[in-house]
């Protein structure tokens, strides 16, 4: 990691600021503005040909709007801005907090939910997305009030530890199952390959679908 | 994010009349913050507005443009998919994993199943670079309209090797990468109802030409679908991803290798490698070393070996050179 | 006191077990046997939770969601080093959905300097991250709007982040001063009183453990071999999945704090001090936590922030951290430069071990390398010198093992090369200076169950693609803390309750209690009722050093019995007995004098003249003493490791193909959870070993991977298969006998993965992550 010049001092004009083209700490934006912060405005600049944003009827928002969403076999009626993500909706709007927001970027797969029986990651789809596609959380596995096979095995080989990966661990390595009922451990895998867990509940994991599996 | 508005585009036309800016655009500090976008799968649009890199004032959806979400494949006219055709559906598609093996592979490797089914092929060519200096708000990189690449002296450990005099960052679709081997275009609608069909090897920019962007694609411009030549029985394919995991990731270095073959000889190659320059390449020194030759584990060598002549690497991504080496060559033996 | 003596059974079954007698307090409960011969402890019972879990029922701080709610969230400089001449939150303030603004006065969550290090009252800024301000609005979005309003005019200052820039000269300090750090209930912090010279502290030379012994120069000189490196570890972070994050709910008459800690006793502490609070006025609640590993001891500057916000504005403020913050700002394993020198005698006999270590926890203290070089293998001569270097980097923190798991790869590798050198097996050097008799076990059951003997000569393996198989140990300290408690209430209907202040953090606390409860009432582990992680219960002990196991399951089994005793008593004329002659199992409390005298435990509770009767029990020292102090118990904590790799020599990139990991932790309680535990412990070990580290842009200090994107976690592919071995091992040191695993189950692997990649290669590789440049490097590719 070090570096072969190290540029660790830099020289600095009166005011303490950054000398721009001096050093390449120049370029850190925000070093030179009163409103340094990870919360960046940003900035309307003036002065630019460009057309004005077309704003009529069809146009949505910027306001909240109320929407329906087919959640878990009930239609739900929710007010939600466009930039309301489907997993706030279901997490603060319909107080369904099973689904967990992790990366908050779709790295991480924690806050899995299905669209019409498709895993996508929650938090990157906005919940006018959705449309009248059914959204299914790991509240609505259930059928006839038992648990989905994935679930009760999850309970059956300790497939959790912290628990805070195991709800998109689960809608994954269940929707797996509902495609492929006869899966190999690499099919596993594969439908997990992009669910975190920190705790390293992994090789439970993949003994409890493949135990699910017998009971599918 | 920013608060938008939201506009559900029902056609092309419709959709191009709404937005005026790329994110590219915005994110150059080209236009103002009045800025309408498009969106379809939203997973890299929404990534960017969640870090605060761009915050457009309305967001054009174009995922229900009916039409652009089918895939057609014939013998003689080849392969058409439309931009709005999910990665997933494209990973299904048998006709696909039958003809164009290497795509198939590609787009397989591309992001995690959740993200497959979400992101539009029309997407995954429009989107930005991973450069975590481009993607860090507090970072002013030449992308962004100053003039420093910080990655060039600082941290490059997946940086280009290649083509990186500016700016060293690599292109985040390796999708691209198949696709450019296939000798594929890209059909672009514009505002005036016209349509271009633009060859892979021209949609994208480098930034030695214009620093602020990654494509051609300009404001008043949507990408329609993609065009594939037909692939004969003597075609043989065959690609290979190389990231820090095997799971899922970005890569280090990948490359797509399309051979025209006859018996073992090689009479025609296309090797393209991604995440070697700020765009995905055609490797012509590899393709010329094959071509004509029997396809052994020398000539595979020699045209891995060719593939990196010339190379540049950085104070921390030298390694990918023997690492594109070994992976076009792997690739190249593979399509036997 | 008055006290009993009492067999208990000693050692390791299959191996050496026999019985020890020892000295114990008469209100507690005779022996148990070993776990062949109970009902419910040692066996693999399911997690008590995990229908809460499966079904996303489970709430977790993040999940709080009370009425009239805020969101909270915090500026933060995006500089790494500045003085603050003046803030300006008025705009913020009239933000409309904007309740409270707080500046902050004093840093917390670092290291202090004694001179307090503030100017124009604000404290000043030391690392890029550092919270300056915070905002509670009625959502994170309004909130991350106001956040952009305050001004805020600073004086921008040289900074350095690299641990060996720092340590140079002409690099700008990060501490004028002395400065300490507490060490928030077994969460990180460092030796006090140290000495601060430029960004350097200490060194530290001494621990519990003991100082430097012998004479470590002479020792070399009657060394036939040498082993002499330098080793260096990268700085990791922890990555919980759940973040950092409270609700503070401020009432006039009391707190109430929902927190994702490790430590329900320590917030409420600090909370408390912070906001000079009596304890009986704040509560901490932890129901559900969503991953710890060390670095959630504390209330953390965003708790004290949560406090302020929800005081001022009279409403709950949720203030959960974001990825990035969680990255930045909330913890991370220290990283190391570790010279470490060791002579041997032909024999393999150890003759002196010198060490010498620099670390940077960037503004925080814990950057040490522990001291598994010091007590794990006899040697008569040896020293440590462990140096904090500051940078204008986020705080570290402890993460399993804090310390030992740096200080394992220098060592363990040093053990393979001396092996090698002297022309010994791995293992028979371990046989020749290591005493404990439980690693020996777990050595000869390793080696078997993963074919030790399949294991060739270093680089020998042919292909490109060479397989290696390597090994390694580790030890942890039995730790007790003494401030355990646990309440038992029994009602009339039957119902066992079981209450304690401690709390679980995934590795299944609850379990251990309602299992160690239910084998001394002769109930299952189903009836019995776990209500942990509240302060309104009695304190327990916080979750670190692998210490709860031990701490709080003597009390709960020791409270069970007072309960039994209670209910003996209220039965025993009924019965025509004495309560002395009556034991209790299968759900009946029976006579022993006459087999058809008994009563159904359900009956017997009816009988209560009031609706429940209430015991309880705190931690008693152990039996026969400590080791030292009332905190370190005899014996550790001791597991060897057995790794298999693939390196591709074409690409460098290297596979755990296997692990092999046998652990011992006293007395097992649950044989599936302490799976998990390993299981947990090994792929984080697999993933320091091989793929995480932090990237940290030293020109602009800022950490260039702070998500999940770009940050290198190990997912499905990445794990490799691993089997555990759980080695029993009984000292009777406590009425459960059983400790925790959850720091040893991490220290061994990345040091195992190591030696199998030499094995693989034959060229060793001293520097972690081990990514493909270096074993290109390594290899002469680069």
């Amino acid at each position: 990691m070090k570096k072969d010049k190290p540029n660790l001092i830099t020289k600095r004009s009166e005011n303490g600021k950054p000398a721009n083209g001096i050093s390449r700490r120049g370029f850190l934006k925000g070093a030179g503005l009163t409103t340094a912060g990870t919360a960046m405005a940003s900035t309307g600049v003036l002065g630019f040909n460009q057309p004005e944003t077309v704003l009529d009827d069809e146009t949505m928002g910027p306001e909240a709007t109320t929407i329906a969403l087919k959640v878990n076999g009930r239609t739900r009626r929710v007010n939600v801005e466009p930039r309301t993500t489907l997993a706030q909706a279901l997490r603060y709007h319909l107080q369904l907090t099973g689904t967990k927001v992790v990366c908050d970027r779709g790295a991480c797969s924690a806050c899995t939910v299905w669209l019409n029986g498709e895993p996508v990651n929650s938090c990157m789809t906005l919940a006018l997305d959705v449309g009248d596609k059914e959204v299914t959380t790991v509240e609505g596995l259930k059928r006839d009030d038992a648990l989905h096979p994935v679930q009760q095995a999850f309970i059956d080989h300790d497939a959790s530890q912290c628990g805070f990966c195991t709800p998109g661990m689960i809608m994954s390595t269940a929707h797996l199952l509902e495609k492929n009922p006869n899966p190999t451990i690499d099919d596993v895998k594969h439908a997990i390959r992009g669910n975190l867990c920190r705790c390293g509940t992994h090789p439970h994991v993949f003994k409890a679908t493949l135990e699910a599996a017998k009971k599918m | 994010m920013n608060k938008f508005s939201w506009y559900d585009a029902k056609t092309v036309n419709d959709a191009l009349e709404q937005v005026n800016a790329t994110v590219s655009e915005v994110l150059a500090s080209k236009v103002s913050d009045q800025s309408a976008v498009f969106k379809c799968g939203g997973t890299d649009l929404l990534d960017m507005m969640k870090e605060g890199l761009v915050a457009p004032k309305k967001i054009v959806n174009i995922k229900n443009i009916a039409g652009l979400d089918a895939i057609s494949y014939h013998q003689k006219s080849g392969l058409k998919i439309g931009a709005n055709v999910t990665l997933a559906q494209m990973e299904a598609n048998a006709e696909i994993k039958q003809n164009y093996l290497a795509l198939h592979q590609a787009v397989a490797h591309a992001g995690t199943p959740q993200i497959r089914n979400m992101a539009s092929l029309g997407g995954n060519l429009a989107q930005r670079t991973r450069c975590w200096y481009f993607r860090s708000l507090d970072h002013e990189c030449l992308r962004k309209g100053s003039g420093t690449c910080f990655a060039r002296n600082g941290e490059n450990e997946f940086h280009a090797i290649m083509k990186n005099g500016s700016c060293s960052s690599v292109h985040a679709s390796s999708v691209s990468t198949a696709l450019m081997a296939f000798d594929a275009s890209v059909e672009i609608a514009a505002a005036d109802g016209k349509k271009r069909t633009v060859k892979m090897t021209e949609f994208f920019v480098t930034p030695g030409d214009d620093s602020s962007r990654e494509s051609i694609l300009e404001a008043n411009e949507l990408i329609t679908a993609v065009i594939i030549p037909p692939s004969g029985s003597k075609t043989k394919s065959y690609y290979i991803k190389q990231g820090a995991r095997e799971s899922y990731d970005w890569a280090i270095a990948d490359v797509a290798v399309v051979l025209e073959v006859s018996g073992s000889k090689c009479k025609n190659a296309n090797i393209v490698l991604g995440a070697a320059a700020p765009v995905p390449i055609r490797s012509e020194a590899a393709s010329t070393a094959l071509i004509g030759k029997e396809i052994t584990e020398q000539t595979a060598k020699d045209s891995a070996e060719a593939s990196m002549k010339g190379a540049t690497p950085l104070s921390k991504n030298a390694y990918k050179v023997p690492l594109f080496k070994a992976i076009v060559k792997r690739a190249i033996l593979k399509t036997t | 006191m008055d006290t009993k003596k009492v067999k208990f059974p000693h050692g390791i079954p299959g191996h050496n077990l026999s019985e020890v007698e020892r000295e114990i307090p008469t209100g507690e409960p005779p022996a148990w046997p070993i776990n062949d011969d109970l009902k419910v402890v040692g066996k693999r019972v399911k997690r008590t939770d995990a229908l809460a879990k499966v079904t996303g029922a489970a709430k977790y701080t993040s999940d709080i969601q009370l009425q009239g709610m805020l969101f909270g969230r915090m500026l933060r400089s995006n500089y790494p080093h500045a003085k603050i001449k003046s803030i300006d939150t008025s705009a913020a303030e009239k933000y409309d959905g904007v309740y409270a603004v707080h500046v902050f006065k004093n840093a917390v969550g670092m290291a202090q300097a004694k001179d307090g290090g503030n100017s124009a009252g604000f404290p000043d800024v030391k690392f890029a991250g550092q919270p300056i301000a915070g905002v509670a609005a009625i959502s994170v979005d309004v909130a991350e709007e106001a956040l952009k309003l305050i001004k805020v005019d600073y004086e921008y200052l040289p900074f350095v982040v690299d641990l060996e820039e720092a340590q140079k000269p002409e690099a700008p300090v990060v501490f004028k001063t002395d400065v300490d750090q507490e060490d928030r209930g077994g969460g990180g912090g460092g030796q006090s009183g140290l000495k601060t010279k430029g960004n350097l502290r200490g060194p530290s030379t001494s621990s519990f453990f003991g100082g430097p012994r012998g004479d470590v120069e002479k020792g070399f000189e009657t060394a036939d071999f040498i082993v002499e490196h330098v080793y260096r570890t990268q700085v990791h972070t922890h990555c919980s999945l759940e973040t950092h994050g409270v609700v503070v709910d401020w009432r006039p008459d009391n707190v109430t704090i929902y927190a994702s800690t490790q430590n329900t006793n320590s917030v409420r502490h600090e909370f408390a001090e912070m906001f000079d609070l009596p304890k009986s006025k704040v509560r901490v609640i932890t129901e559900f936590m969503g991953g710890g590993f060390g670095a959630k001891h504390s209330l953390g500057n965003f708790g004290v922030m949560a406090g302020h916000l929800s005081k001022k504005s009279g409403r709950p403020v949720s203030m959960m951290l974001d990825r990035k913050e969680e990255h930045i700002s909330s913890g991370n394993r220290p990283n190391s430069v570790q010279y470490l020198k060791i002579g041997a005698k032909k024999d393999g006999t150890l003759t002196a071990i010198k060490q010498k270590s620099h670390g940077t926890a960037g503004v925080g203290l814990g950057a040490g390398v522990g001291r598994i070089a010091q007590v794990m293998y006899e040697c008569p001569n040896f020293s440590t010198e462990q140096y904090d270097v500051f940078t204008h980097a986020g705080p570290g923190a402890a993460w399993r093992a804090p310390g030992n798991v740096q200080g394992a790869f220098g060592l363990e590798q040093a053990m393979d090369e001396l092996a090698e050198k002297l022309n010994m097996d791995p293992l028979a050097l371990r046989d020749v200076i290591d005493k404990s008799d439980v690693r020996k076990v777990e050595r000869q059951r390793g080696a078997k169950q993963f074919d030790w003997s399949r294991r060739k000569k270093p680089g020998s393996d042919s292909g490109t693609v060479k397989k290696g198989l390597g090994m390694a140990q580790s030890t942890w300290p039995r730790f007790v803390n003494l401030n355990s408690t646990v309440e038992i209430r029994a009602y009339k209907d039957g119902a066992i309750e079981v209450r304690s202040g401690v709390q679980d953090i995934g590795t299944g606390t609850k379990t251990i209690l309602a299992q160690v409860v239910a084998e001394e009432l002769g109930m299952k582990p189903e009836d019995i009722t776990i209500r942990i992680g509240d302060t309104l219960f009695p304190t327990g002990p916080g979750s670190g050093g692998s210490i709860v196991t031990g701490s709080i399951t003597p009390p709960a089994r020791n409270a069970a019995y007072k309960l039994k005793l209670e209910l003996f008593d209220q039965v025993a004329k009924e019965l025509e007995t004495v309560s002395s002659k009556l034991s209790m199992s299968g759900g009946f409390i029976v006579s022993q004098e006459d087999n058809s005298k008994k009563i159904a435990v359900k009956d017997a509770l009816k009988k209560m003249r009031t609706e429940q009767i209430t015991t309880s029990a705190s931690r008693s020292d152990d039996y026969g003493g400590f080791k030292m102090g009332s905190f370190l118990a005899h014996g550790d904590l001791g597991s060897v490791q057995f790794a298999e790799v693939s390196v591709d020599t074409e690409t460098g990139f290297v596979k755990v193909d296997k692990i092999v990991a046998a652990h011992s932790c006293g007395r097992p309680l649950n044989i599936t959870q302490l799976e998990g535990q390993i299981n947990g412990g090994v792929i984080q070990g697999v993933s320091y070993a091989l793929y995480e580290y932090r990237v940290m842009d030293n020109e602009t200090g800022h950490q260039m991977n702070g998500n999940l994107d770009q940050y290198k976690l190990p997912f499905a592919m990445e794990i490799p298969e691993i089997e555990t071995i759980i080695v029993e091992d009984y000292g009777g040191r406590s009425s459960t006998d059983a400790y925790g695993i959850g720091e040893p189950a991490n220290i061994a692997t990345a040091v195992a993965v190591a030696n199998a990649v030499y094995n693989a290669i034959g060229v060793r590789i001293y520097e972690l992550p081990i990514t493909p440049d270096k074993v290109l490097k390594a290899l002469n590719k680069i």
